[in-house]
């Protein structure tokens, strides 16, 4: 029991964190939500309002959500599709890999807000590189960031450059795969598309769930680039779920309001999350 | 290894951690004491925190002022705390919500409105004499006076107040045959003027644009528009005046070719900072900018040739007409020192004397808030300096400014004028579509709030 003790005693400070910062909050937006509040003056019982205006009332929730999904459906399979393209390229056994993988990883660990800055004058549809790389070869380019349509497209390519990150838990498990798998399937007569996709894809699929997973739960809470690169413009294209949520929370002063759309940014999350997890036992493989 | 722990080994380590959290979340309180303790003062003055978003060429300005505040007090001693501009919001919030907010708050942001009914503001017509409020109510002009106003409450007061005018170059108006002694006197022949100054590379693309107007709530009020009734307390979005400047603004951009005008807009360097404002390279013949660029002016192109202007007004419309943006100086509910922020407001503002806050204005080139202001010797000589800056005057005492509406959704309805008005000027939708759906979010908006039993 005393042993018990001194094991809390060291680590009351993480409990005591976690409590006040993390389980408190998260509770209280529950009740927050039923409310209005302005986060100055006590909360004032509203009942279920504030869901009924999410539903019925309030258009640009529905554009931001609708901002969100879209950025969600092109952004998570591309994200899945270059982390193991990139992964499986710098699997392969060539002189200097260690250097190509340093290079390729960087960008992950780079701040997105200094990313972001960088990304705006490389998107510039005058003065940017992009567009001078486009001009050099007869292409002009899109307007980019400045343009409704290009806008959500310019933030999808801009994500792929901190792909790093998922490219080395991809890389960590193409170097699970057994050998004799591949021995085996050579042995058959397999072609490499056939390796594959037959032992390469199953056996990488608990990874590629994981990434998923983690993709869908960060591209539903998108904020930072939105924020520093459009302000959610032009026209809205960009104005994302979180940013709208950020600024009903502190631009309009309704902390409320916001806590009702945090609740059901957990739901839509969670629900996605449990459809994923249902839809594995059709598409993930577990070795053994 | 087995850790070997008394009880007197866990409890100390406990005081260790109660002893940092105690020193972590004290704020200014702790760091006073601290300093006190540190060095103490014969004659302790009462600190009073000033949080202000004041940086580059404004902020050893903005020391002056809270030196000669200083210097001329034996009670207070305004202690200027530097915020970031784009956080400062939430961290004033943040305080207000602590219990612990500063004494003095700088207020950029059009949210007067809201933060009064928000609570987290202290009025402060309560706090003038009966001698200030009759000063303050006659000899000020009517913007600063005005405006800051909530449900009978002045909540902010005005400190300075951004208007527009025409800089022009008259370089490129004599290169282009164009008079610049002559400037155009109605918008309509401004806008051909413009048309006349643009120039174009042999790709067709924009190089110089001699005028473009974007923005309805800078053009509305030459229009006679505006977005709010003062009489009848009413926000006026769909109003014939709103959409005759926003029809202007639409085919003025549609004539000049938007997807053209975004390109080269794109190519300018950043018109935050003073240095690259985009005039001083000759991107634009004629802008509708700030006051505040005069100084800008003299300290980065001082031998560059301009002139202001006020905006012509269109057949029919209003002269000197501008939107005016004000920042004010708040005292947040619970402030632990409002007396002697108000003290520093009141010097800062000049109410008890109009000449020495004139020099203040002077350094910073702000407008003057009241004719004493204007005819003291210190504005005097800065207008002698700066003749340019006449024009901005003389928008200070026009009938014909429109500010922000005084409701408690005013960073709601000005985010979604931003944006229906971004939908008309890129041509998505009509000027007509734009301010009917302008209406009928706000007016969703309105109803939410009422609702949910908020002050209408």
């Amino acid at each position: 029991m005393k042993k018990g003790l001194v094991g809390y005693a060291f680590i009351s400070p993480w409990i005591l964190g976690f409590l006040m910062f993390t389980a408190f909050p998260f509770l209280s937006s529950i009740a927050l939500s039923f409310t209005r509040y302005n986060i100055v003056t006590p909360p004032v019982w509203v009942g279920g309002a504030n869901y009924r205006t999410l539903a019925h009332g309030d258009p640009l929730f529905w554009t931001s959500l609708g901002v969100t999904v879209k950025f969600a459906v092109l952004a998570v399979p591309l994200g899945v599709i270059a982390g193991v393209g990139l992964a499986l390229l710098l699997n392969l056994d060539i002189r200097g890999i260690s250097l190509y993988r340093t290079i390729f990883f960087i960008p992950s660990i780079l701040p997105s807000v200094a990313t972001s800055v960088v990304f705006l004058w490389l998107l510039n549809p005058e003065i940017g590189l992009v567009n001078r790389l486009l001009r050099a070869v007869g292409i002009a380019g899109p307007e980019w960031l400045q343009s409704p349509q290009w806008a959500l497209p310019s933030l999808v390519l801009m994500s792929l450059w901190a792909v790093g990150g998922s490219m080395v838990i991809y890389l960590a498990g193409l170097k699970d795969i057994p050998v004799y798998l591949y021995e085996a399937a050579l042995i058959d007569g397999a072609t490499a598309w056939q390796r594959l996709r037959h032992v390469t894809l199953p056996m990488l699929s608990p990874v590629i769930f994981f990434n998923v997973i983690m993709g869908v739960i960060g591209v539903f809470q998108y904020f930072t680039e939105a924020f520093i690169m459009t302000q959610g413009g032009p026209e809205d294209s960009t104005h994302f779920y979180a940013l709208y949520l950020f600024e009903r929370a502190w631009h309009y002063l309704d902390m409320g309001y916001a806590s009702a759309m945090g609740w059901v940014l957990f739901l839509i999350i969670m629900s996605i999350t449990g459809l994923l997890f249902w839809s594995q036992r059709r598409w993930v493989h577990y070795e053994g | 290894m087995k850790f070997q722990l008394s009880k007197a080994g866990v409890m100390g380590a406990a005081a260790i951690l109660a002893l940092g959290a105690a020193i972590t979340g004290c704020g200014q309180k702790s760091a006073a004491l601290l300093s006190v303790s540190a060095a103490p003062q014969a004659q302790p003055r009462i600190p009073v925190y000033y949080w202000h978003m004041w940086s580059a060429q404004w902020l050893p300005v903005m020391e002056h002022i809270v030196s000669e505040f200083n210097a001329s007090q034996t009670k207070y001693e305004v202690i200027a705390v530097q915020v970031p501009y784009g956080q400062a919001d939430t961290k004033f919030l943040l305080s207000a919500a602590g219990g612990d907010p500063p004494d003095v708050m700088a207020q950029w942001t059009q949210a007067i409105g809201s933060w009064g009914q928000a609570g987290v503001l202290e009025p402060l017509e309560t706090k003038m004499t009966p001698a200030e409020r009759q000063r303050f109510s006659h000899d000020t002009y009517p913007v600063f006076h005005d405006n800051g106003w909530y449900k009978g409450h002045l909540y902010g007061l005005p400190l300075a107040v951004d208007v527009y005018a025409c800089y022009y170059r008259p370089d490129q108006f004599r290169q282009a045959g164009l008079d610049p002694d002559r400037f155009p006197d109605t918008l309509e022949a401004l806008t051909d003027a413009g048309n006349r100054l643009n120039q174009v590379d042999t790709d067709g693309r924009y190089t110089r644009l001699g005028f473009l107007p974007q923005g309805l709530t800078r053009y509305a009020p030459a229009f006679g528009g505006g977005f709010y009734d003062p009489r009848a307390d009413r926000v006026l979005l769909d109003t014939p005046a709103n959409k005759r400047a926003l029809d202007y603004l639409t085919q003025t951009g549609n004539r000049l070719g938007m997807e053209r005008v975004r390109r080269f807009s794109a190519g300018l360097k950043s018109e935050n900072n003073g240095a690259d404002w985009p005039f001083i390279d000759g991107s634009f013949t004629v802008t509708l900018d700030g006051e505040w660029r005069v100084m800008q002016l003299a300290q980065f192109a001082p031998e560059m040739e301009y002139r202001v202007a006020p905006l012509p007004p269109p057949r029919g419309g209003k002269p000197l007409a501008s939107f005016a943006s004000i920042d004010y100086l708040t005292i947040p509910a619970g402030a632990k020192h409002s007396e002697g922020a108000w003290e520093f407001i009141k010097f800062w503002a000049g109410i008890d004397n109009p000449e020495r806050a004139g020099a203040f204005n002077a350094s910073f080139g702000w407008l003057p808030s009241s004719p004493r202001m204007t005819n003291s010797p210190a504005y005097q000589a800065y207008l002698h300096k700066y003749p340019q800056y006449h024009t901005f005057v003389q928008l200070a005492a026009s009938p014909n400014l429109v500010t922000t509406p005084p409701v408690p959704y005013q960073q709601f309805l000005m985010d979604r004028i931003q944006s229906r008005d971004e939908l008309a000027e890129r041509g998505s939708v009509t000027p007509k579509e734009a301010l009917a759906q302008l209406e009928l979010e706000t007016g969703r908006e309105r109803s939410r709030r009422k609702d949910l039993g908020y002050d209408q």
